[in-house]
């Protein structure tokens, strides 16, 4: 007979079935699970269960966030397919069944174009889950200026004064103690024009008029600076692993180069009549949906707010809410088609 | 012991093949036995006739048993089938329903190799089934049903 076996690494649970056919395996990673229980509510052999996830989000308990009953599970993959997170996969020879056109997949994604990116990294300070790596190249600041600059080492009298005043740290002086075989209070003065950006600053501040310098771009204007110079590039990367498709990225990208696509739709009610304003929901929203207004200093807000624009209708605030405030629908579940009827019911039952 | 029984149900095939047909020397290749062995067989040497009696009484069993008995004896997938399925007298329809989740369970139990999966649903070889039921007893959904037809003894 073929049994299954269960291995238990810190909170991670493996599950295998090894049959002279083929290996099964589904694996749970819990860092992954944001604990909204679909797994639960697909299996077709109540083989899975959802922990206290308020509790274990709050004191941070050393257990996992779901438990899988080896015994009544049959590794068929249907919690892997449903996870919104992939928290879980299901391999069949060392494959996983995402990879496998016939097991049906969530239809989400999350994309950042690098053709219309302007790296200014308004998504990666907003993702709630420090999914997006923004790598930027910044333009070399000396191409972005033209001008002149010359000091006069006979006049300049090594006071230092321009050194202290100049905002691009362009100017070095060397001062040396005076010594009556060589009474200069200073041996050299430079100007690092790869920092000059021909303010003049150190020209007017000069008290013996030493420092000749002139800014082209103000007498005459950009004409010899290149705009292509001007430009920031770079390249963006989604952590798939942690990214839920919660769509702050989208919102918040002021070019529109990024393009979340949530698998399910439905709605957010929360009941403020109901809410005791504990905040487990707000420390379990993996999208950052859900917080409290600022409140005066000393006061405790009484209501959560939501913006559902951020909502994957995941459920695990509903699941954590303790007095029943928090209603999640599931409207629809996209995912790619499937010729079986019961794998094409159970997502369906996703909907509530 | 053991053995024993394994040439009475070797002998018992191999009476079988010949009957469907088959020459000696198929006979020899599929069983993995030397031909003269099949040939003695057939003569009635080399062969205690207490064995053939025990071999024929397994083969009445009730199908998981003689399946798993077999199995057992010969733990042989190849060899276990060729007995199984040339001395079962039975013949078997299985049809799987629209609630299977296709978990492969029944694949990896079935032990004639009779079950494949197809785009997420069993699919079984009722040519190769002995009617076991071994299949439908792990099935998580209750998805499969067998059937016995030609039922002429």
């Amino acid at each position: 007979m073929v049994t299954n076996t269960k291995e238990v690494k810190g909170k991670d649970i493996c599950v295998q079935r090894i049959s002279p056919e083929e290996k099964r395996e589904l694996a749970y990673k819990d860092d992954v699970c944001i604990g909204c229980g679909i797994c639960a509510k697909i299996c077709p052999t109540e083989a899975i269960e959802l922990g206290e996830i308020g509790a274990i989000e709050r004191t941070g308990v050393d257990e996992s966030k779901i438990s899988i009953d080896e015994a009544k599970c049959v590794l068929c993959g249907m919690c892997s397919s449903a996870c919104p997170v992939d928290a879980l996969d299901l391999k069949l020879d060392e494959k996983s069944i995402k990879d496998m056109a016939e097991y049906p997949q969530l239809i989400k994604s999350a994309e950042i174009s690098d053709d219309l990116c302007i790296y200014c990294k308004a998504c990666e300070t907003a993702c709630p889950r420090d999914a997006i790596t923004i790598a930027r190249i910044l333009p070399e600041r000396s191409k972005l200026v033209t001008g002149e600059i010359e000091i006069d080492k006979d006049t300049c009298i090594s006071c230092g004064i321009c050194e202290e005043m100049c905002p691009a740290d362009a100017i070095e002086m060397e001062h040396h103690e005076p010594t009556s075989s060589d009474p200069t209070v200073s041996s050299d003065i430079t100007v690092n024009k790869d920092k000059c950006v021909y303010c003049l600053i150190c020209r007017k501040s000069c008290p013996v008029d030493a420092i000749k310098a002139v800014c082209r771009s103000c007498s005459y204007g950009d004409y010899d600076l290149n705009p292509e110079d001007s430009e920031t590039t770079g390249s963006s990367f989604i952590d798939e692993e942690a990214c839920v498709n919660c769509g702050w990225c989208q919102e918040i990208c002021p070019v529109d180069a990024a393009t979340v696509e949530k698998a399910f739709e439905g709605e957010l009610t929360i009941d403020q009549d109901t809410c005791e304003a504990c905040g487990a929901c707000v420390e379990i929203c993996p999208c950052n949906v859900l917080s409290f207004p600022e409140a005066e200093f000393g006061e405790q807000s009484d209501k959560v707010q939501a913006d559902e624009t951020y909502c994957i209708y995941c459920g695990a605030c509903e699941n954590v809410c303790p007095v029943e405030a928090i209603d999640v629908k599931r409207t629809a579940v996209k995912h790619t088609p499937t010729k079986s009827k019961s794998w094409e019911k159970q997502l369906s039952e996703l909907k509530t | 012991m053991p053995k024993h029984i394994v040439s009475g149900l070797k002998y018992l095939t191999a009476v079988e093949l010949i009957r469907e047909g088959l020459s000696q020397k198929e006979v020899a290749k599929i069983l993995e036995m030397d031909r003269s062995t099949v040939s003695h067989y057939l003569n009635g040497r080399n062969l205690s006739w207490n064995s053939i009696e025990v071999a024929e009484i397994i083969t009445k069993f009730c199908p998981k048993d003689f399946l798993t008995l077999t199995y057992a004896l010969l733990n042989d997938s190849e060899k276990t089938r060729v007995i199984v399925k040339t001395c079962s007298k039975k013949s078997y329809k299985a049809s799987v329903e629209e609630s299977c989740i296709g978990c492969g369970l029944c694949v990896d139990t079935c032990l004639l190799n009779a079950i494949v999966l197809d785009d997420l649903k069993a699919r079984i070889d009722s040519d190769w089934c002995n009617g076991c039921n071994m299949c439908r007893d792990v099935c998580p959904t209750d998805s499969i049903k067998i059937l016995e037809v030609n039922n002429g003894y």
